[in-house]
């Protein structure tokens, strides 16, 4: 009946703002990632990224990630790491501490985001002479 | 006196109708205007003189003849054969270069036969010719391309490639300067006939005969010669090319900015290649007035001095003594104060490189904080007419007119070194005019023969006073000329000196009317402009003036020294090289070199000429007179001229002829200069002998801030120093 | 050494210069050097009023074309003839001196001439009063270095100046501007020779022999495949037969066995034999068969002779003579070389042939002397007359190459 007249809309609504965490918070989401919706978290890395599913969601929808807070607003996709990428992109349905076959050495990296336009970015030293040598004064 | 040169102007019709001219009148001691004569080239008339070449004829109505080896310049070799073209009535095509007209000849310039001709020679000269044109510094300002693209067959038919290929021959070491790959080489002989002829430095020849023969030195050697460089535009394939250019650009690529170079007091023409902010080659312009189409080695090569040991940033020394990096606000703001606070004891001094603009703007400032100690660095006599009237410091007779002098009397110079191409001129005029030349001073090396009077002071004396043998030669020239270098006039008799050439020249009797006799060659760009503007010449006044502050416009020769000035006197130094002048500073006002600005320079004869702006200043160099309006503004006596234009109106004012470009101002006064010399009290001091700095070739390289810092010119320097240990 | 010479010389002296170029010009004497110009008309030119510059006469005895070998025998056996030639000559042109360019490789000829200079000066032949005409008179001999260019006139100068011997431009002509940058007259030691005989006989006598234009006695060097070589005066315009049946005791294995004749010397074009039969040995004779009389150095070949090695080891000669001045002698002349040598082989195709005579036709009257000509015109008298010869070389190689593959 409810359903029929969808104020269970309002009820899962009502719970969702209740999971996030109060008015405040649910708006806080809503702002910095455009969405709001009910989840279930299936795990976070060691980077404090929370990964969410919710098989409510047609399928390419129903899994996502929340940020780690102190990301604020400079959240992008290079910020989530190689192992969790593989699920949230649906190539794998297991979490990555349930894959057996998950391959883990010593000499692997640890993950970075994509660091193009920080100052963190690589830059090749120029190999070309300047054009012009300046004048160095004589030390004293 | 059977010169070999002597017997090519008898040559008449291997020379140009000049030479001619010259040799007749050198026989028949009168002018007589020969009758014109008729031909017609390609079915038009045109009137030439007798004498008059098919090539020359032809250039007349605008008919170019392909040529190789010929150059209006050199001696006719006609060996490239490549201008042959067919003439009525003659079986045989005949090389125009070298063919004198003949009345009524049908000369035929795009007939079968001449094209026919042409395209056989470009043929021949393929042949050996390397296809290396890709890596061909070369390629794309070549006449052989060209030409063959004009004048050659569509295709190849040297099926003698497939059996025994192409002539290959080693490749020679001429230098530091130019590079070989005589592989290239068409044998057009022009490098030949410009070393003997022009340069007089006769290292080049052939060796070897038919196709084995071989342009070169024949013992490997250096090519000892301040104009060497010149070879490499002469060349019309890529055999001899500049090194320090060698695979840097392409003609294609590089934007060209007409200049005027200031490496010496000629001022010639020169053409500044650039390419991405960098300046990457310089040749010459023509500009027959001043030096043809030639350029001296320095002027040429030293490019990659601005390059290095550049000021790009305004520093200021520190408190422990070290000059800091600064930015313009704090380096104007600082030497605003200590040149307010200086007030009235403030100098300056300006150098070889100075333009007009700086010069008038910081004479300007000075004078508005009430200073008159505006000095420059080279000196020159202040007794009697002094700076006042400009044909005391002028080379009045003009560049050119050297050429048509009869007896020149060079006094403490040497201008082989000091002014190449002046030198060239008195080269052309011994051999094709027959001129003499007599030196006072130290024996140099000047190419060509000259009666060396000695390097004693008293020699000008006697000479004044009539007693010497030479006095009667003076007398009896049509057309005298005495060049007096301005080296020996900062001697401390240099007065004397001066009223001695004065009195001699005004003594010296000439048939022209216009012919000046007296002419000073000054070794710096600047001198004449900041003489012009009323600059005194010679520091004495700054090292009397108890200076708080001293201003250095690119003063690099170290006529000042700490030890000059008082203990707290603030040097500013503004110029464009870390040298001499800049060590001394307390603060540095980084300006533009030459080929970064678009400024105003008077040449020795008095010629106002501009450079353009060929690059932008490197880091936060800023052009000069801009600096030091900036400069006033923050002091409080703003100069009232805010652009380019604006100042020139104000160099008008002071000067009119400092903007009449291209022209040079007459010099006037010269009775008056020569009575006021007189009443001079110097004497001529007897016993110091007339010396020059410049003796040898080693000497000429590094002469300022800009060839001091240039690579190339210590290679030069090093090579000179090398060839002269050699036995060869 | 008295043949004759040094008879009544001075008084051809004392008949002046006007008389004696008068007589030459009678005669009809064309250059014996191999250009064929009208000695008469030449000294004529020396005829101008002096401008101060002292006249020099330049005998060019730098025989170095191949066959021929004429002025060595004058010189080798007749100095005298030379010498005396100088003389008259050098009256005639009012010459300072005469300059005897000789050739380096004839040693012993130059020591005859040297000794023959002397005799004359101590008999007061020469020197000052020559004669005892009152005319000053020198002869210097001038060695050269054995370069076949220094042949060509204007060379010849310059390498008596002592520079490289490269040919000058022309204009100016060596009557303007010559030896020293002084008028001078340059002459083959077979004119200068002849010309005391011709004063001593008078103009009309020498022109009765030959035909009009072509007239006088000439020396004919005949060599190769003949019974006899030898060099033989005769009268001009000789049929070519008669002379080599007369003097050089026909052509080895009959005059049927003859191939080609070069007439004039190794620069000359060369006639196969159906042009030999009614040559006439004169200049305009020959020009009639496209070809020339040069300096009358007949070169005999007969039907063993590989004709186109012979040509090709004639273009060697040229190519490595040839100064390296100008472009179509110093480029074309070393590639006509390679080609025709290939030719010799067979290695190339019949479009070549072609390719070879429009280069010869490139070389030829481009270049600033007449080396050039020379070097070309071998190969044109080759592919003229002996082109199917060179076309079968060409099949043959290439069938056998492909037969080989």
């Amino acid at each position: 009946m409810a359903k029929y007249f969808g104020i269970d809309r309002i009820f899962t609504f009502l719970k969702t703002i209740k999971e996030t965490g109060g008015l405040k918070a649910s708006l806080y989401k809503l702002y910095r990632m455009d969405s709001l919706r009910p989840g279930q978290l299936v795990g976070t890395d060691k980077y404090g990224n929370k990964y969410y599913e919710n098989p409510h969601y047609f399928y390419g929808r129903n899994r996502w990630v929340e940020y780690a807070p102190y990301y604020g607003m400079d959240y992008d996709g290079s910020q989530v790491p190689a192992e969790w990428f593989g699920w949230l992109h649906y190539k794998t349905d297991l979490l990555p501490d349930k894959d057996p076959s998950r391959p883990k050495y010593k000499w692997m990296l640890d993950h970075t985001e994509n660091l193009s336009g920080t100052p963190g970015q690589y830059m090749p030293y120029s190999t070309t002479l300047p054009k012009i040598e300046a004048w160095r004064p004589p030390a004293k | 006196m059977l010169r070999i040169t002597f017997t090519k102007v008898l040559n008449g019709a291997k020379l140009s109708p000049k030479h001619i001219y010259v040799a007749t009148r050198a026989q028949s001691g009168e002018v007589k205007k020969p009758e014109k004569v008729e031909v017609f080239i390609d079915d038009k008339p045109v009137y030439v003189e007798p004498g008059t070449t098919v090539l020359q004829a032809a250039a007349m109505i605008g008919v170019e003849i392909p040529r190789f080896c010929y150059h209006e310049r050199l001696a006719v070799a006609g060996n490239c054969r490549m201008c042959l073209v067919e003439v009525e009535k003659s079986p045989k095509p005949v090389a125009a270069c070298a063919m004198p007209v003949m009345k009524g000849w049908r000369i035929k310039t795009d007939s079968e036969m001449t094209r026919k001709a042409r395209e056989g020679i470009m043929e021949f000269l393929l042949v050996n010719h390397p296809l290396d044109c890709p890596i061909c510094d070369q390629g794309g300002e070549c006449d052989l391309q060209d030409q063959s693209m004009a004048f050659g067959s569509d295709r190849s038919r040297f099926t003698d490639i497939e059996f025994s290929g192409k002539r290959a021959v080693e490749d020679k070491d001429i230098g530091p300067l130019i590079k070989t790959i005589m592989t290239r080489c068409i044998h057009c002989t022009r490098c030949i006939r410009f070393a003997s002829e022009v340069a007089g430095v006769d290292d080049l020849g052939t060796t070897g005969r038919g196709n084995d023969m071989q342009v070169g030195t024949y013992v490997e050697k250096l090519f000892m010669s301040e104009l060497s460089g010149n070879i490499i535009d002469l060349c019309p394939v890529g055999a001899l090319t500049s090194k320090p250019y060698s695979f840097t650009a392409r003609p294609w690529e590089i934007r060209k900015v007409d200049s005027i170079d200031v490496l010496d007091a000629v001022g010639s023409n020169i053409i500044v290649s650039t390419r991405t902010g960098e300046v990457m080659r310089i040749v010459p312009r023509v500009n027959e007035e001043i030096n043809e189409e030639w350029l001296a080695d320095k002027s040429r090569f030293a490019y990659d001095g601005l390059k290095r040991q550049r000021l790009v940033t305004p520093m200021i020394r520190d408190c422990n003594g070290e000059l800091k990096p600064v930015d313009w606000e704090a380096a104007l703001l600082t030497v605003a104060k200590v040149i307010k606070n200086a007030g009235s004891q403030v100098g300056a001094i300006a150098g070889g490189l100075a333009d007009a603009e700086v010069l008038v703007a910081v004479k300007d400032l000075l004078n508005k904080l009430g200073s008159e100690a505006l000095c420059t660095e080279h000196t020159f006599p202040l007794d009697g007419s002094g700076t006042d009237l400009r044909s005391s410091y002028l080379l009045n007779n003009k560049i050119a007119g050297v050429e048509e002098a009869d007896l020149v009397l060079l006094i403490g110079t040497n201008p082989r070194l000091e002014a190449p191409l002046l030198n060239s001129r008195l080269r052309k005029g011994w051999i094709h005019n027959e001129l003499q030349v007599a030196l006072i001073g130290p024996k140099v090396d000047l190419r060509y023969d000259y009666e060396h009077l000695g390097d004693d002071a008293k020699v000008l004396k006697e000479i004044v006073s009539g007693r010497h043998q030479f006095s009667s030669k003076l007398k009896s020239a049509k057309k005298p000329l005495i060049i007096v270098g301005s080296e020996l006039l900062e001697r401390a008799d240099g007065a004397a000196v001066l009223s001695a050439v004065q009195t001699l020249a005004a003594n010296t009797p000439s048939q022209d009317k216009d012919w000046k006799v007296l002419n000073i060659l000054h070794k710096v760009a600047s001198q004449v402009a900041a003489f012009d503007i009323g600059y005194t010449p010679g520091v004495d006044k700054i090292r009397e003036g108890n200076l708080k502050a001293l201003l250095l416009i690119g003063a690099d020769e170290g006529a000042i020294d700490k030890s000059d000035l008082p203990q707290d006197c603030f040097v500013i130094y503004q110029g464009h090289h870390g040298d001499q002048g800049a060590s001394i500073a307390d603060a540095i006002l980084p300006g533009a070199a030459y080929t970064e600005k678009q400024a105003t320079y008077v040449n020795t004869e008095g010629r106002a000429q501009e450079t353009l702006v060929a690059v932008t200043a490197p880091g936060r160099a800023r052009e000069d007179w801009k600096i030091i309006r900036a400069l006033s503004e923050i002091i409080g006596a703003k100069l009232p001229y805010d652009n380019l234009n604006e100042i020139r109106c104000r160099l008008e004012e002071v000067a009119p002829h400092l903007t009449r470009y291209g022209s040079a101002e007459e010099a006037n006064y010269f009775k008056q200069a020569e009575q006021l010399a007189k009443k001079i009290k110097i004497q001529l001091d007897e016993c110091t002998p007339i010396d020059v700095k410049i003796k040898e070739l080693q000497d000429y390289f590094m002469t300022d801030a800009i060839t001091r810092a240039s690579p190339t010119m210590a290679k030069c320097v090093q090579a000179v120093l090398k060839q002269k240990q050699s036995k060869y | 050494m008295k043949r004759g010479d040094w008879y009544k010389t001075k008084e051809i002296l004392l008949k002046g210069p006007d008389w004696i170029v008068n007589e030459l010009k009678v005669s009809g004497l064309r250059g014996r050097g191999g250009a064929g110009f009208p000695t008469g008309m030449k000294w004529s030119f020396m005829n101008r009023p002096s401008d101060g510059r002292p006249r020099y006469l330049v005998v060019n005895a730098d025989e170095g074309e191949p066959g021929t070998c004429k002025d060595r025998e004058i010189m080798r056996h007749d100095p005298h003839k030379l010498v005396e030639g100088c003389l008259i000559a050098g009256k005639a042109i009012g010459a300072k001196a005469a300059y005897i360019y000789i050739r380096g490789e004839f040693y012993n000829e130059a020591s005859n001439m040297q000794v023959a200079i002397a005799e004359a000066y101590q008999a007061g032949f020469l020197g000052k009063n020559a004669c005892g005409s009152g005319y000053d008179f020198d002869v210097f001999m001038h060695r050269g270095a054995g370069a076949y260019i220094c042949g060509e006139e204007t060379a010849l100068i310059e390498s008596i100046e002592g520079k490289q011997g490269k040919p000058r431009l022309k204009p100016p002509f060596p009557a303007d501007v010559g030896v020293f940058g002084c008028p001078t007259t340059v002459n083959n030691v077979e004119t200068i020779a002849v010309a005391p005989t011709i004063c001593r006989r008078g103009g009309t006598w020498f022109a009765s022999f030959g035909r009009t234009r072509n007239s006088g006695t000439k020396l004919f060097n005949i060599s190769g495949h003949v019974n006899r070589p030898c060099t033989v005066e005769e009268e001009m315009s000789i049929p070519l037969k008669e002379l080599i049946q007369k003097h050089a005791g026909d052509v080895t294995g009959g005059w049927d066995n003859l191939l080609a004749i070069i007439p004039g010397g190794s620069s000359t074009p060369l006639i196969p034999k159906k042009v030999c039969e009614d040559a006439i040995m004169d200049f305009d004779g020959l020009v009639a068969c496209q070809t020339s009389l040069g300096t009358a150095a007949i070169i005999v070949m007969d039907k063993s002779t590989d004709i186109v090695l012979a040509i090709a080891r004639l273009l060697m000669f040229y190519k490595h003579e040839s100064c390296g001045q100008c472009t179509p002698c110093r480029e074309g002349v070393p590639w006509m070389n390679k080609m025709i040598y290939r030719f010799v082989d067979g290695n190339a195709k019949p479009e070549e042939i072609d390719m070879l005579w429009e280069i010869s036709k490139q070389v030829e009257g481009h270049s600033i002397c007449a080396l050039a000509d020379g070097a070309a015109w071998p190969v044109q008298g080759l592919i003229r007359h002996f082109r199917p010869e060179l076309e079968e070389r060409m099949r043959k190689f290439h069938e056998k190459q492909s037969a080989s593959c």
